[in-house]
């Protein structure tokens, strides 16, 4: 997997286990959290199998981003162009939480395709709700229009207490992401991912693709941002990225571009973890063939349980 | 106060057959996904330094390949679909024996399936009681070190078994767990919480074993099962089909009179050619979980029955927990679900016990009348995943966030943390 999903696996496979057993009644109550703090919470009840009650509940905004009634701006909108009459929203929401939809499983398109592409589209929540500023700065921008009533700069959340900044123009958007990680060797790993991602823009094939720049220093149009420690990351979106379908997968990479670069940190620390067990496996190997004689280990039938790890292996764990 | 412990923890019960993870807070799991990884391991193959010019691509491509690889059915498919992805089972007998496996695997629950920031989230892992600290010890420095989680918490996976019985007005913590996983069968004695390490007793027949002891059966009766799905085919037929019987004579009798009534037929597709085949049911429905209780119908090295097995293992405890012992039997695990399992294991177990309080009284002339055992041995609906459960009702206490490791602690001292299991110390 080298790109994050837009749909929530689980939310999905939920939802298309109730579209296909619509009479079984069954009782539901589960919750969970998705990464930068979004958290769910799905509800059946017994008496009414076919309303399925959805909560969501959003990253804590920062001082400078705007919400209204507890949601992004336009996301009202965006829900109810995105699903249409099938879902309802509720007022007031959940207790401690953001928005909460009541969704009418009988309701649903009878074609089977229509009927997943739907459900996709309710497992995907996410963007439609927390990318709804996005979608409509990205949406002048492909008709080359500035959104009225909008400030030149423009602050969205997307992790909680953090936001990312867009600068939004007739013919570009510009959309600056101060890096912040917690641990020291997440800094460095994503500041170099980060250089190779950059660096790697340059190659042949994807002339096409956003420009994009990375500097320690927050760049001039930021005067008063908070530090960032991994730096600052700057794509230039041009109207040819959001032409039409590719809309959807903008939004979508733009709103989790720092998910992004926290997950491949942690698959490269992955990575050089299975590099350091080859290489110790190897020396381990070596040290094996300078011994003048291995002494025969005893083989009984209790070792056919678990694999014991001799003295050798348990000192290179506790020391590795 | 730590922001991470007002979300829910993260609970992974890793098992050799079928990995169960979701939020601590939920009744049920919300993935249950084979324990397995498909790796695509044709770049490793590569003959290096055969053309020089292009090592910059084969670095890439090697590169790339670390992230090329799928976990769970998707695994599964894709290694039946396409000859470029191995399969690989990170854990083998309830132990983890492929760690850079295991790692991937775990990257995967977490970014793929569950989707959470691992540094949001305690993490609650399951292991045998028979494991070494050494691989637990490994298991801290992956999630420390790769994934930073906030805290970690190991749980000896019979003790959440009885915890998942665990209720308001119940809390019996004394007890035998019978758990049959895939991989390994453990049976495990536990007195208010803590484990009698001395008494635990595994025996090497266990999920697998059915499996294999029905693609057995069904190669030799010369059923039409290509042979590369003959496995796959015998999983689902034991997943399915298979049950326990009260006396095998009167099941052979029951299958002969009426064959239409118990024969099940399965209908498949060959994976190479596409053609539909068909195969019979039989026999096997009953065999497969019989091997437990006549495990001399499956192999020759061991024969001792599972009912004897259990009884032994409640005799070597001490002698004053053994009637609350005898009272409290659970059951955990994918492999105890048979249909009348448990109702079989309690009847056997009864049988000896009832023979045993004879014989004393015989020895004594009647003198003295003992007290009668009691035998219970306890199913209930969420068998496949009681550890998950238990883990979950754990997890979701506000004394386990203090009871967790944390990463400060692990900074302080190392992974030599995980060394010692807080459920052995006894957490109720």
């Amino acid at each position: 997997m080298i790109l994050l999903q837009s749909h929530s696996r689980f939310l999905f496979q939920t939802l298309l286990n109730r579209a296909q057993n619509l009479e079984k009644g069954v009782e539901l109550d589960h919750h969970w959290v998705e990464f930068d703090d979004v958290r769910y919470h799905i509800q059946v009840s017994m008496k009414n199998p076919h309303v399925l009650l959805l909560s969501v509940s959003l990253p804590t905004p920062s001082s400078e981003t705007i919400f209204v009634c507890g949601l992004p701006f336009g996301a009202i909108e965006a829900i109810k162009a995105a699903y249409g009459n099938l879902v309802q929203i509720l007022d007031p929401p959940r207790d401690g939480f953001n928005l909460t939809l009541k969704i009418n499983l009988s309701k649903l398109p009878a074609n089977q395709e229509q009927k997943h592409a739907f459900l996709v589209k309710v497992a995907s929540i996410r963007e439609v709700v927390l990318g709804a500023p996005l979608r409509v700065i990205l949406e002048h921008l492909a008709a080359r229009t500035v959104a009225p009533d909008l400030d030149p700069l423009v602050a969205l959340v997307h992790r909680p207490n953090e936001s990312f900044f867009l600068f939004p123009q007739a013919d570009k958007v510009t959309v600056v992401y101060p890096m912040r990680f917690n641990d020291s060797i997440d800094i460095v790993l994503a500041t170099s991912f980060l250089q190779e991602f950059v660096e790697a823009r340059r190659t042949a094939g994807l002339n096409n693709t956003p420009p994009c720049s990375w500097s320690l220093t927050p760049p001039l149009e930021l005067k008063e941002v908070p530090a960032a420690n991994a730096g600052f990351v700057t794509f230039v979106i041009f109207p040819r990225h959001v032409e039409g379908q590719k809309l959807d997968r903008t939004v979508w990479n733009l709103s989790t571009f720092h998910a992004y670069v926290s997950y491949h940190v942690k698959c490269s620390e992955g990575f050089m973890h299975t590099r350091m067990r080859r290489r110790v496996e190897s020396l381990i190997q070596a040290l094996n063939r300078a011994k003048p004689d291995v002494e025969n280990s005893k083989k009984t039938s209790y070792n056919r349980s678990f694999k014991r790890l001799s003295l050798k292996d348990s000192r290179t764990n506790s020391f590795s | 106060m730590d922001p991470s412990s007002s979300r829910p923890a993260v609970v992974i019960d890793n098992g050799s057959g079928y990995t169960k993870m979701g939020f601590a807070g939920n009744v049920e799991p919300c993935f249950i996904a084979p324990t397995v990884v498909a790796v695509n391991e044709s770049f490793l193959n590569q003959s290096r330094g055969s053309s020089k010019g292009s090592w910059v691509a084969q670095h890439n491509a090697g590169v790339m390949a670390d992230l090329d690889f799928f976990i769970g059915d998707e695994a599964l498919s894709k290694s039946r679909s396409s000859s470029t992805y191995n399969l690989s089972y990170p854990i083998r007998h309830g132990q983890v024996e492929n760690w850079d496996a295991m790692e991937r695997f775990w990257q995967q629950c977490i970014f793929n399936y569950l989707r959470c920031d691992p540094e949001d989230h305690y993490f609650l892992l399951t292991e045998s009681p028979l494991t070494a600290p050494e691989s637990r010890e490994y298991t801290g420095e992956i999630m420390f070190e790769t994934f930073n989680v906030p805290g970690l918490y190991i749980a000896v996976n019979s003790v959440l078994a009885l915890a998942a019985g665990y209720t308001t007005s119940k809390c019996e913590m004394t007890g035998v767990v019978v758990d049959v996983g895939d991989g390994a069968t453990h049976i495990v004695p536990v007195a208010d919480g803590y484990v009698i390490g001395s008494s635990i007793k595994s025996i090497p027949i266990a999920g697998k074993d059915i499996t294999l002891f029905v693609q057995q059966l069904m190669r030799e009766r010369g059923e039409n099962v290509p042979p590369e799905d003959s496995f796959e085919v015998a999983r689902k037929v034991k997943e399915m089909y298979c049950y326990t019987c009260s006396d095998i004579v009167k099941e052979f009798n029951k299958h002969d009179k009426e064959p239409g009534k118990y024969i099940k037929h399965w209908r498949g597709i060959k994976p190479k050619t596409g053609a539909p085949y068909s195969c019979d049911i039989g026999y096997e429905r009953f065999l497969g979980p019989e091997i437990f209780f006549n495990p001399e119908i499956y192999s020759s090295d061991f024969t001792t029955p599972l009912p004897v097995v259990i009884d032994k293992c409640i005799q070597s405890a001490p002698i004053d927990t053994r009637r609350s012992l005898y009272k409290n039997i659970v059951l955990s695990g994918g492999s105890t679900m048979f249909k009348d399992f448990h109702r079989r294991l309690q009847r056997d177990l009864k049988k000896i016990v009832d023979a045993r309080a004879l014989s004393s009284e015989a020895r004594i002339n009647g003198e003295i009348k003992s007290q009668p055992v009691e035998v219970n041995v306890l199913s209930h609906p969420i068998q496949r995943f009681a550890v998950w459960f238990g883990g979950s009702v754990l997890a979701s206490t506000p004394e386990f966030f203090t009871a967790c490791h944390t990463k400060a602690e692990y900074e302080e001292y190392g992974a030599s943390i995980c060394r010692t299991n807080p459920v052995f110390k006894g957490m109720y």
